[in-house]
């Protein structure tokens, strides 16, 4: 045997890491992923991030592949280790943000006996993984890693896991080069390269003959890549068809521009939730038809002809059927679709849809996102219109944590760039934004990271400040606080007749003296006096900072279409009273 | 609380169910049937029944049969998510074929007590052309194959026969297209 060829499972492990050229991954060590953290101590190309909980290795893993368009990378141990990444696991999968997991096991000859730190690591991870892998052997442990990292950016991205006994880390064998594997095709599902042509010509047919087009686009477009948006911005420019996007599709399409509705949905617009509805061609673009978009199904733009691109064949027909649909990726569509636009010569400029502009201007007259500032109390709303217009100069990525600081988030904060907002959308994961930060400050060591919080997301993985103290990412938390889960809140008054169960958050820590004690540094607004200059000093401060804005305690998110109701009866305003008959319908909801 | 439920009720979605046959070509790997299960009851999917074997030494693949019960748009569904799993080549529901043909094997042990309740299970199983893999005494065993719903009619007729005790086996629809 040629012991020189041959490499223990922890140095594969490093060594099929580097040549997927991963510089960063984000762990927690324990007993049994001891070998690979002896590997990584002597190197030099990998930076190991030590979070403080696994939670926050998932979460930042996903921040770093959200904010870089490359794979996010995490290591812990078995047992506890694992179950603790389930719900970042999860999250991943719905939000579709490639990650690979590697999990440490117990030996392979304790598997199945209760060992201490034993789980069934790939049972448990079965349903919110992509894929998964127990690597019994190490003779397939290289090509086992590169398959993973195809199979999490391939196609629609997601989390990969590969669960590796401690004794597969210590045996030996030789290290395959991706070159060298040849992977099969149906275990990859990259989806198709050939553009359907049809579609591509019925699309545009249907654009020419239709009155009231609307594009609606989702974060498939952001997995695309750049080159998607740039494809669909130029699009968009050539028909001047108005664009709204979901909550995930945030900056696909520059939100300043003329052509946007912004986002649509539960909290969307009130002009693109009715675009929605009243539209007679709809072109959605890597969007799902997730029910937090669509409301009352029976009730969904119910005159429309619906294109629907996206790269999951299951996400075709599973919530609203469409007429007409294509696999094939994104900026090859869109591509295809401009190409054939130019060189047919297709002009739109007959084509200005001006009554339907007309239309939707008469309901963005509505101003769906007015609030009034009075001239003490923070609203929320002011808050992160403020921290736009302070920070939007700058080259900024925002994470946030889940509730109505999101929602607040996403209806105010402007992104003109793809990749730049990360959020937690499908799951919905309080706990996920500082985490997040922390991953995409390390991908963008130079950039403003701002995770927008409330106090008690924020508490739900509060640890990490500790994190990003010790490798020094000045990311800044901004909490919106109101002391209550204010989403909660707001779901309970205007549904259980505003009785507030538990949705109190009583003995709230300080959050400035806590900054201090974490070495970070903590700053305060308390009314409207305070806040440009708390958010200036928390931007010029080159440290992680903690921002305690006290808003508005009673504050609700508007507009909104309460759970069972449809995009025509979106509530504008807590004057606005829903109809009875879909409160009792949505109630039992979620 | 209103009396009626906002769910679409069961009984309207299993009016328009219907039984499909799933015929899905997977890598034979550690895991792949927890996979199609976990799938199933997940994402709330009936498995009415169940079949699995290797089918290709060499290549390593096996063959999953699976007998479900679903509208249309559900049956689609089902087999849009299967093909996303990792280890699956293929998934096909037989119906979509321009011609497929389908069997099942049911073993069925009948004990009888009188000399009347043998000589009807001897002709139930001779119009059904079941083969017998045993017989002494009280007790025969017969071996059947068909389509399932050729299996069903042969256990309904038994049941028309008072007084025996029938215990049995069934393979599970298995098909392929032709």
């Amino acid at each position: 045997m040629n012991n020189e060829n041959e490499f223990t499972g922890a140095d594969i492990l490093l060594k099929a890491l580097k040549e997927q050229e991963v510089d960063t991954i984000f762990g927690y060590p324990g007993g049994a992923v001891l070998p690979i953290y002896d590997a990584i101590f002597g190197q030099n190309f990998l930076k190991h991030v030590l979070v403080r909980q696994e939670a926050g290795a998932v979460h930042a893993a996903e921040g770093y592949a959200r904010s870089s368009g490359k794979v996010g990378v995490l290591l812990v141990t078995s047992g506890p280790g694992v179950t603790n990444v389930v719900t970042g696991l999860t999250d991943a999968l719905m939000d579709s943000i490639p990650i690979v997991c590697i999990t440490g096991q117990v030996p392979s000859h304790l598997i199945g006996t209760d060992a201490f730190q034993e789980c069934d690591t790939t049972g448990i991870t079965r349903p919110c993984t992509k894929h998964n892998y127990l690597v019994k052997d190490v003779s397939k442990l290289s090509e086992t890693i590169h398959e993973a990292f195809k199979i999490a950016s391939s196609g629609r991205p997601g989390p990969v896991l590969i669960d590796i006994p401690k004794d597969v880390q210590f045996a030996k064998s030789k290290y395959i080069s991706k070159k060298d594997i040849s992977f099969r095709e149906h275990r990859i599902k990259a989806g198709s390269k050939n553009v359907d042509k049809n579609f591509v010509e019925e699309l545009v047919n249907h654009i020419k003959k239709s009155e009231r087009p609307i594009f609606y686009v989702g974060g498939g477009c952001l997995n695309s890549g750049h080159q998607a948006s740039q494809e669909l911005i130029k699009l968009v420019n050539k028909t001047n068809i108005p664009i709204t996007t979901t909550l995930h599709g945030l900056g696909c399409f520059p939100g300043e521009d003329k052509s946007s509705l912004g986002m649509l949905g539960m909290h969307g617009n009130y002009e693109a939730n009715l675009a929605m509805n009243k539209c007679d061609l709809m072109i959605n673009v890597g969007a799902r038809f997730d029910d937090r978009v669509t409301g009352r199904l029976d009730a969904f733009s119910p005159d429309s002809i619906k294109f629907h691109i996206d790269i999951d064949q299951s996400s075709i027909n599973k919530n609203v059927k469409v007429n007409f649909h294509t696999n094939t990726d994104i900026t090859l569509t869109l591509k295809e679709i401009n190409s054939f636009i130019d060189s047919n010569n297709i002009d739109f400029s007959d084509k200005d849809y001006s009554n339907w502009w007309g239309q939707i201007n008469e309901w963005r007259k509505k101003e769906c996102l007015h609030y009034e500032q009075g001239d003490e109390v923070i609203k929320p709303q002011h808050a992160i219109s403020r921290l736009y217009e302070l920070t939007k100069q700058k080259d900024t990525f925002v994470t946030t944590e889940v509730g109505q600081h999101q929602m607040w988030a996403a209806q105010y904060y402007k992104f003109s760039k793809p990749n730049r907002w990360i959020t937690s959308g499908g799951l919905g994961t309080m706990g996920f934004g500082m985490p997040a930060a922390v991953g995409a400050q390390m991908a963008n060591p130079d950039s403003l990271v701002i995770d927008i919080a409330g106090e008690a997301s924020f508490l739900m993985n509060i640890q990490e400040i500790a994190t990003a103290v010790q490798y020094k990412l000045p990311i800044k938390i901004f909490i919106l606080n109101n002391e209550y889960m204010g989403m909660v809140r707001q779901w309970q008054e205007l549904l259980h007749g505003s009785r507030y169960s538990e949705s109190y958050v009583d003995a709230l820590p300080d959050f400035k003296k806590l900054a201090e004690s974490f070495n970070a540094v903590g700053v305060r607004a308390k009314d409207i006096s305070e806040l440009d200059d708390t958010i200036n000093e928390m931007i010029s401060i080159d440290r992680p900072v903690i921002a305690d804005i006290w808003v508005d305690k009673k504050e609700n998110c508007f507009p909104m279409i309460p759970s069972g109701a449809a995009h025509h009866e979106m509530l504008l305003s807590k004057y606005d009273k829903e109809n009875p008959e879909n409160q009792e319908k949505g109630k039992v909801l979620v | 609380m209103s009396s009626s439920s906002v769910y679409p009720t069961p009984i309207n979605a299993f009016k328009q169910s219907k039984r499909s046959v799933l015929s899905v070509i997977v890598d034979n790997e550690p895991g792949i049937l927890a996979r199609i299960v976990g799938l199933f009851s997940g994402r709330g999917y009936n498995i009415e029944a169940l079949n699995v074997t290797v089918v290709d030494v060499k290549k390593n693949l096996s063959r999953i049969t699976i007998e479900t019960l679903g509208e249309e748009k559900v049956i689609s569904q089902i087999i849009a998510q299967l093909e996303k799993l990792v280890p699956v080549h293929s998934a096909t529901n037989l119906a979509n074929l321009s011609e497929s043909y389908e069997a099942e094997i049911c073993l069925v042990k009948i004990e009888f007590e009188n000399e009347e309740q043998d000589q009807k299970i001897l002709n139930f199983a001779d119009i059904y052309r079941s083969r017998t893999v045993q017989k002494r005494q009280n007790i025969v065993v017969y071996e059947i194959s068909g389509t399932s719903e050729r299996i069903n009619k042969f256990l309904d007729d038994l049941d028309t026969i008072g007084g025996i005790k029938v215990e049995l086996v069934r393979s599970g629809p298995i098909g392929l297209g032709i």
